[in-house]
């Protein structure tokens, strides 16, 4: 651990914001033409972003403030372990499990953050969304957990380099079919996409935990939301999609995953919570299980392939 | 030092605190603080006398690093919950008592993990559990001890039957030879039975009932004793029974699950249904004390499964989780003991806003159920990482699905106490509420640093586990300087808590130099354009997770299922009673004969 560490770690970050910000921005696009309308310049975020930043904002007690510290520290931490094509600012980090469990440490913070802000609103939002992550994590862990069976090791950038090499064919989506739609599912509701948006949704519950957000704490809370969506979908591109040979190929491979988690957004209607765990246990689980099954017991997809 | 001297002077200081209490209540409150902190001290440095023997009248002892680290696990939440001790004596209803069986009981944990033959162990493991019925019943209702009486019964009586079961053939009561040469039924059956008391204290579903009722009615204080400590006991049984009852190698022969014995597998899918029950009734409580009680239950599954795997990683990651689940659970019991003392309630529904009135309980509770969650970078993330990765080594699918529920679960339980206790509107009653003392605070600031401590430097705690492994012949968890090595990769505990720390000042700098924020009154949101001038309405904090428990809210209770069995059985003894006791003596006399007769013929037959 030296400060060269450090140094790649920040630069991760801002490659990983400017980048994702971008994308963000135009797949806003995307999202207009889907719905016939023209849409925001691609750079819209980006203004959207410092604007915030710049203005004044109103604070409900030290926890408010703290807690969105929290949140973006703690997201923040979890992108630099995330690896980009094989490069990694701190090697030997990639554990899954440390991964997805860091990233609670943001999601903790933003929900303390929420909830200390005294409006009901929030409160809701953020027990909707930990119930949307009971939903959405079981099905996806009980894929992951076979794999990591299957192939010896927790690590992403290990699982990713194992995958590549034979094309389309060497990726776990292909190679456990069942295994890589759970992922799919499972990605829109991490993202909180339709039809798993139900605890930000703002006509009915005020945005949810951003209820009571402005100024800098709503930039905060942008810039948070940013990095959440890399994690994410960086998170499945490692595990199910092969991560990237080279970093542009890693670059388009994320760029069409999540342009097309915003696609099936786009086009759907929202459930409810209680539908969405409902649904949730019912298809995604069974696959799972039928998945991690097949690859624990038979290795069928793994040791048994081409 | 002497593990006798230690004994002695706490049973002494026992009576003692009985006498001084009745001369001064506070006084005899800070006797149980000095005596505990005494034994903690004490049996830190009875490290250097391990593997001694000794005997004190008919009880025989063998100091063991196992021995060692279960007690200090559980003098640690003894002493740390002392310290509120002198406070709760004015609301005590016999601080006398209470004093005196809150020292014996501590002194019947430490003979018991010291035991060297069952009868040692037994007589000290009753100590407990008749102290500790005493003390609940101190508590809000007597109907919880019963309760606790009744399930420690079961599970003790059991235990007594197979430490005889197993006497029949081996002729010793010695802990290491007692089950020699145990095999086929009589193996199963002393397994099943032995192992039962355990399972009982550990709130293993179908016995966790005791649990919600014992932890939420106990009085403040000795909840945390309860939950951190005393539930560890069960944990030592299922210790024994894998490894002084060698399960592996008995069953070694039968039919094997993912690689585990099928009577092991069995209760490792009993601990995998008390983490889904245990986070499912978790999220539904309305008494907070109630909700971590269930939150006990499942992470008394995590224990049991990692126990019970006895191999290199996830043994020592049961045995981790023992300690953080320990420092966890007491920082949060006591957390909300410290919010019941300023207002008078554990119900969540009829509190609100706290952090702005109590700050360092807050964060005390907050660093606790990070760890509870197993969030890093706090301890209860290490001890999940290693029986996660000791479940993907053997490919345990189904149990790991229940890990993995108990472990989301759990963000969702830990957080309704977090958000209805401190977070949101302060109640209006509670505006002028302080803060608790510094001696109150004192003992929950260390639990706090023992979590992070078990988070950030895991191996401390894992060397004495690796201590453990080698003396039980297993293979040791490999540890580098700061690293933990499995098979499926490494944690570098120390190196996640610095860059969460890096993000942590990025963030923090980012906010510090954009413009001031202005601060305004918590009644000041956002509400729909709806006037609410009423802080209580503007609290949400009741039914937090309706449309969640809604799915589940109608399935049967397993506390309903005794009551009726317990009914069923009363009509039973009520039909018997009609048939003997009438006021007909002929009628008496008549039954008196027939169950006679009918017993003379089975004999005659027999």
């Amino acid at each position: 651990m030296t400060v060269m560490n450090f140094v790649y770690g920040f630069l991760v970050l801002l490659g990983v914001f400017i980048f994702q910000t971008t994308l963000t921005g135009l797949n806003r696009k995307v999202t207009a033409r889907l719905q016939k309308r023209y849409g925001a310049r691609w750079y819209q975020q980006f203004l959207d972003i410092f604007k915030a930043l710049r203005k004044d904002s109103t604070s409900h007690g030290w926890v408010f403030d703290f807690g969105v510290i929290m949140a973006l520290g703690g997201i923040m931490a979890t992108v630099i372990f995330i690896p980009i094509s094989g490069f990694q600012a701190f090697p030997g980090l990639d554990n899954v499990f440390v991964i997805s469990y860091l990233l609670a440490v943001g999601m903790l913070g933003m929900a303390m953050s929420a909830a200390g802000s005294g409006n009901p609103w929030a409160s809701i939002g953020v027990a909707r969304a930990l119930t949307n992550m009971l939903a959405y994590d079981i099905p996806l862990m009980i894929v992951i957990f076979a794999m990591i069976f299957a192939y010896d090791s927790a690590s992403l950038s290990e699982i990713a380099a194992m995958q590549q090499g034979m094309g389309i064919l060497g990726w776990n989506a292909i190679r456990m079919p069942l295994g890589g739609i759970v992922a799919v599912i499972a990605l829109l509701g991490m993202l909180g996409k339709k039809p798993f948006d139900s605890f930000i949704a703002p006509a009915e519950i005020a945005s949810g935990p951003m209820v009571e957000y402005g100024g800098k704490h709503l930039g905060f809370m942008f810039i948070l939301h940013e990095f959440m969506t890399f994690i994410e979908v960086a998170l499945i591109l490692n595990l199910f999609f092969g991560g990237g040979a080279t970093i542009w190929e890693y670059m388009l491979k994320y760029a069409i995953l999540y342009t097309f988690a915003n696609i099936i957004s786009g086009v759907m209607p929202r459930f409810k919570i209680d539908q969405a765990v409902r649904y949730f246990y019912r298809v995604p689980l069974a696959m799972a299980i039928v998945q991690g099954l097949v690859v624990i017991l038979t290795g069928l997809g793994v040791t048994i392939w081409f | 030092m002497n593990l006798a001297i230690i004994l002695a002077v706490t049973v002494l200081m026992a009576a003692a605190s009985f006498f001084i209490t009745r001369i001064n209540k506070k006084a005899g409150g800070f006797t149980t603080v000095l005596s505990s902190l005494f034994a903690l001290a004490a049996l830190f440095f009875l490290r250097g006398s391990i593997g001694e023997d000794f005997a004190i009248f008919y009880f025989t002892f063998s100091i063991t690093t196992v021995g060692w680290y279960f007690s200090l696990v559980m003098v640690m939440a003894y002493s740390m919950t002392s310290f509120f001790n002198p406070y709760w004596m004015e609301k005590m209803m016999y601080p006398g008592s209470y004093n005196f069986m809150y020292l014996l009981s501590m002194a019947g944990t430490i003979g018991m993990f010291f035991a060297k033959d069952f009868i040692t162990l037994f007589v000290f493991w009753e100590t407990v559990v008749w102290s500790s019925t005493f003390i609940i019943q101190l508590g809000k209702s007597r109907k919880a001890s019963y309760v606790y009486y009744v399930i420690s019964a079961i599970g003790s009586m059991a235990t007594l039957f197979a430490i005889m079961l197993a006497y029949s053939v081996s002729g010793t009561f010695v802990i290491s030879e007692a089950f020699a040469g145990l095999s086929g039924g009589m193996a199963i059956a002393v397994f099943f039975t032995f192992i039962l008391s355990g399972l009982a204290k550990i709130g293993i579903f179908p016995f966790h009932v005791w649990l919600p009722e014992a932890h939420g009615s106990a009085p403040h204080t000795f909840s945390p004793v309860l939950s951190g400590g005393l539930v560890k006991m069960g944990a030592f049984i299922a210790f024994l029974s894998v490894t002084a009852f060698p399960a592996y190698e008995i069953f070694g022969d039968m039919f094997k699950v993912f690689g585990a014995p099928l009577p092991i597998y069995f209760l490792m899918a009993l601990g995998a249904i008390s983490i889904i029950v245990g986070t499912l009734m978790a999220i539904k409580q309305e008494d907070a004390k109630r909700l971590l009680a269930y939150s006990s239950v499942a992470n008394g599954g995590y224990i049991l499964i990692g126990i019970l795997m006895l191999d290199q990683v996830g043994f020592a990651g049961g045995m981790m989780h023992l300690i953080n689940h320990a420092v966890a659970s007491a920082a949060a019991f006591l957390a909300i003991a410290a919010v019941a003392y300023r207002t008078g309630t554990t119900k969540m529904s009829e509190m609100g806003g706290m952090i702005h009135r109590m700050p360092v309980t807050y964060l005390v509770y907050l660093i606790a159920i990070i760890s509870m969650a197993g969030i890093p970078p706090m301890g209860g993330f290490v001890s999940k990482w290693l029986i996660f990765q000791g479940l993907a080594d053997k490919g345990m699918i189904f149990l790991a699905a229940a890990a993995f529920f108990g472990s989301i679960g759990s963000f969702m339980y830990v957080f309704r106490p977090l958000s209805a206790v401190f977070l949101g509107q302060t109640f209006t009653r509670d505006l002028k509420k302080k803060e608790v003392g510094f001696f109150m605070m004192f003992p929950m600031l260390i639990l706090t640093g023992l979590s992070l401590l078990t988070g950030v430097f895991p191996n401390i705690f894992l060397r004495v586990i690796t201590e453990i492994q080698t003396s039980i012949g297993l293979i040791p968890v490999t540890l580098a300087e700061n690293t933990i090595v499995t098979a499926n990769g490494f944690l570098d505990a120390f190196r996640v808590f610095i860059v969460f720390g890096f993000g942590f000042a990025i963030a923090f700098v980012i906010f510090i130099v954009r413009r001031k924020s202005t601060k305004v009154e918590l009644m000041d949101t956002y509400t729909s354009a709806e006037f609410i001038h009423t802080r209580e309405l503007l609290h949400y904090s009741s039914k937090f997770y309706a449309p969640f428990e809604r799915m589940y809210g109608n399935a049967p209770d397993t506390m309903t299922l005794y009551k009726k069995i317990s009914v069923k059985i009363r009509e039973l003894g009520g039909l018997a009673e009609s048939l003997f006791y009438s006021h007909k003596p002929e009628k008496t006399v008549f039954w008196m004969m027939a169950v006679g007769i009918i017993v003379i013929l089975i004999g005659g037959v027999v």
